[in-house]
């Protein structure tokens, strides 16, 4: 009898599976179909959402929709955040966030929806999964405002990049902070540093040359030479293989190694703290996650964030093109408070970011060639590790 | 010299978590039941490891917190082993399905739960429990560099476990019958063994190591815990294949793969390796390629259990 329950049970959380299964695999056939009928109804329903949020005059006009992680992730969803609130609070706009219910472009498609809904004007959608939708939410709901983070709007095959008027694109010059970290490490008085990225997308690879030029830099000035270990260990995962190839890295002297690439900085740490050697952390401010990371390359998601949601209620929104955030418009940098510096000041810090700011300082971000073959450095020797 | 205690050191990282969950799968296999969800036990078996070095970490620290989370982790995967045991035993299921089922499982529960607790999949845990140098021991020359510097407590425990294991597996009744379930199970059967019994207690053995193996994983390297071990179940399952099922055989394959592994990732610094202008795709390629000959070489005379596999049926004849 009791088997014969269970079989039941089971039988039906079968079919309902498969039930479930059947209707997300129909979805994006007839999502072409429906694709204009949705956008009436779409229309719609923003009519009456807006005759529901006159009566009520309320809901929240800033809106974010996280990304896979939570509000206070520590990374991409926190640093939006901190932006949205900041702005909201000296404004006096009200504000709120959604989370999705699963990391695929059709539950972030409705959640925005479920943002707009509330009453949002602006959406900010924070990481490069937000891509592909926010190019469909763009034609949706023209009249609301988008500002994607560390990404281009594309379609699902990447055929067809449209940034539309309502969107702000926002991309951060990854080179730059690297170039920093690279300077500063050796300013600080290290001659012996690491590179170790995850897969050598563009990202990441802009990072490492940028890190290799800001230490070649360094270096020429110093009049040091500086041995640079390099590798791309082809996941942004912790592995003991990663972990190994820093461990003997720290053991043959090198003294920094960038972990430049989600988790592999993590082994990275690990290492570390077995040699007690230091870590450069990347993104965001890491120096929380372990005592090894002296400094971090950064991308200050708060404050492109911010300039995006301001620039919008001032009217002068950038939509329709693409934000370059660098060291000019203050979108990247080293977190200083936190760094653990013996030689390199505040003021050298200073010194170096106004280079890069009137554009004194050049750096070869040309990602064609992830192997540093094609870079041109006078005192820095790297050795690229396969 | 230091050179060789570090290749030495990091082989052991390595190492061990493939002893040990070899070792399990070892079990698992001598008692009939294929065990290819030993990459999810891995998982499940660190997942909770390393909540619970999370949760406590304020609080506990050092070898008494790791030993506890030992015990945690064996336990888990002990339990979750057991849905492959009934799985495989009672409903006789095929059992590459429901290891499969089970390696799929696993990292998804990991994330779900560790999104549920705390909100984010990445568990941090503090290493408080490297040791620098054994008392005494430590001082041994070259001996003590080679083994007691720069290790971990699991390492040790790796090594008990391979003592007992093989013990177990020889030298006791519980073994004997253990084999004799995975080679005929009919004739075990006849000569009154609960086959169905001593399967169970196969699989639950190599979950327990399973779920050891997978905290042993992660501690020493990494400072959070992704839901993830890198393929170290499936390749624990190639150590055990190539260790033809015995656990001395399986300490020299783990220990083979070990060195490659290391070598393969440190060799970039070592300028000694480096110099010899040897690309690290061949120490990467090393062990699978002498996996493959010895499975060429061996596969006549397989020292496989003969019944591995098999979902045992009383009344087959």
């Amino acid at each position: 009898m009791k088997k014969k329950v269970l079989s039941m049970l089971l039988a039906g959380v079968m079919v309902l599976s498969l039930a479930a299964c059947g209707s997300t695999g129909t979805e994006p056939a007839a999502e072409a179909e429906t694709a204009e009928s949705e956008a009436e109804t779409a229309e719609v329903t923003e009519e009456t959402t807006e005759t529901a949020s006159e009566e009520s005059a309320s809901g929240y006009e800033l809106a974010l929709v996280t990304d896979l992680g939570t509000i206070d992730d520590k990374s991409f969803n926190q640093g939006a955040w901190e932006g949205v609130t900041q702005y909201a609070e000296e404004a006096g706009v009200t504000y709120k966030y959604y989370q999705p219910q699963e990391a695929t472009t059709d539950s972030y498609v409705e959640t925005i929806g479920l943002a707009i809904e509330g009453g949002a004007k602006l959406v900010v959608c924070p990481g490069y999964l937000f891509e592909t939708p926010v190019y469909i939410v763009q034609e949706q709901y023209p009249e609301v405002t988008f500002i994607l983070l560390d990404g281009e709007p594309h379609n699902e095959d990447y055929s067809d990049y449209k940034t539309a008027s309502n969107t702000m694109a926002i991309l951060f010059q990854e080179d730059q902070p690297g170039y920093l970290a690279g300077y500063a490490a050796v300013k600080d008085g290290m001659t012996k540093l690491g590179f170790m990225g995850g897969m050598a997308v563009p990202a990441v690879v802009r990072y490492g040359y940028g890190f290799v030029q800001g230490a070649d830099a360094a270096a020429t000035e110093m009049g040091v030479n500086v041995d640079i270990m390099y590798h791309y260990t082809g996941a942004f995962a912790a592995t003991p293989e990663a972990q190994a190839m820093a461990a003997s890295w720290y053991q043959n002297g090198t003294e920094v190694i960038f972990g430049c690439g989600g988790a592999v900085g993590n082994s990275v740490m690990a290492a570390a703290e077995e040699a007690k050697a230091k870590v450069i952390g990347v993104d965001v401010d890491q120096s929380y996650e372990s005592d090894t990371v002296i400094t971090s390359a950064m991308k200050k998601l708060s404050v492109s964030v911010y300039d995006g949601i301001k620039a919008f209620y001032d009217g002068s929104f950038p939509g329709g093109s693409t934000t370059i955030f660098s060291a000019e418009n203050d979108g990247i940098g080293l977190p200083m408070d936190t760094s653990k510096f013996t030689n390199f000041t505040q003021a050298d810090y200073d010194a170096i970011v106004a280079g890069l700011v009137d554009g004194s300082i050049k750096i070869n971000n040309d990602v064609a060639d992830t192997t540093t073959a094609d870079l041109t450095l006078s005192s820095a020797k790297v050795t690229f590790v396969e | 010299m230091s050179v060789v205690y570090f290749i030495f050191q990091q082989t052991m990282f390595f190492m061990i978590p493939l002893l040990v969950v070899a070792l399990g799968g070892m079990f698992s296999e001598r008692s009939g039941v294929i065990n290819i969800a030993l990459e999810g036990i891995m998982t499940m078996g660190a997942f909770t490891g390393i909540l619970f070095l999370n949760l406590t970490g304020g609080n506990m620290s050092g070898q008494g917190q790791l030993l506890i989370a030992v015990i945690i982790s064996m336990i888990t995967g002990a339990v979750f082993a057991m849905f492959h045991a009934y799985a495989s035993i009672n409903m006789k299921a095929d059992q590459t399905i429901s290891g499969t089922a089970l390696n799929l499982f696993a990292p998804a529960f990991a994330i779900f739960v560790a999104r549920v607790i705390q909100g984010v999949q990445q568990i941090q845990f503090a290493n408080t429990f490297r040791i620098e140098k054994v008392p005494v021991l430590g001082d041994i020359p070259i001996i003590g560099d080679l083994l007691f510097k720069n290790t971990y407590i699991t390492t040790y425990l790796g090594f008990v476990i391979l003592a007992i294991a093989a013990l177990v597996l020889y030298k006791t009744k519980f073994g004997l019958r253990l084999r004799a379930c995975g080679e005929h199970p009919q004739a075990a059967d006849a000569a009154g063994i609960n086959v169905y019994r001593m399967q169970y207690a196969g699989v639950i053995l190599s979950g327990a190591l399973g779920g050891l193996g997978g905290l042993v994983f992660v501690v020493p390297t990494s400072t959070n815990f992704n839901a993830t071990v890198s393929g170290y179940g499936f390749l624990a399952l190639a150590v055990l294949i190539f260790g033809q099922w015995k656990p001395v055989k399986i300490l020299w394959a783990s220990l083979f793969f070990g060195l490659m592994k290391a070598i393969a990732a440190a060799y970039s610094g070592i300028p000694f390796l480096e110099g010899l202008g040897i690309p690290s795709y061949l120490y990467k390629m090393i062990p699978y390629l002498a996996t493959l000959v010895v499975l060429i070489f061996t596969s006549r005379n397989s020292q496989a259990p003969k019944a591995s596999g098999i979902p045992y049926d009383k009344g087959a004849r």
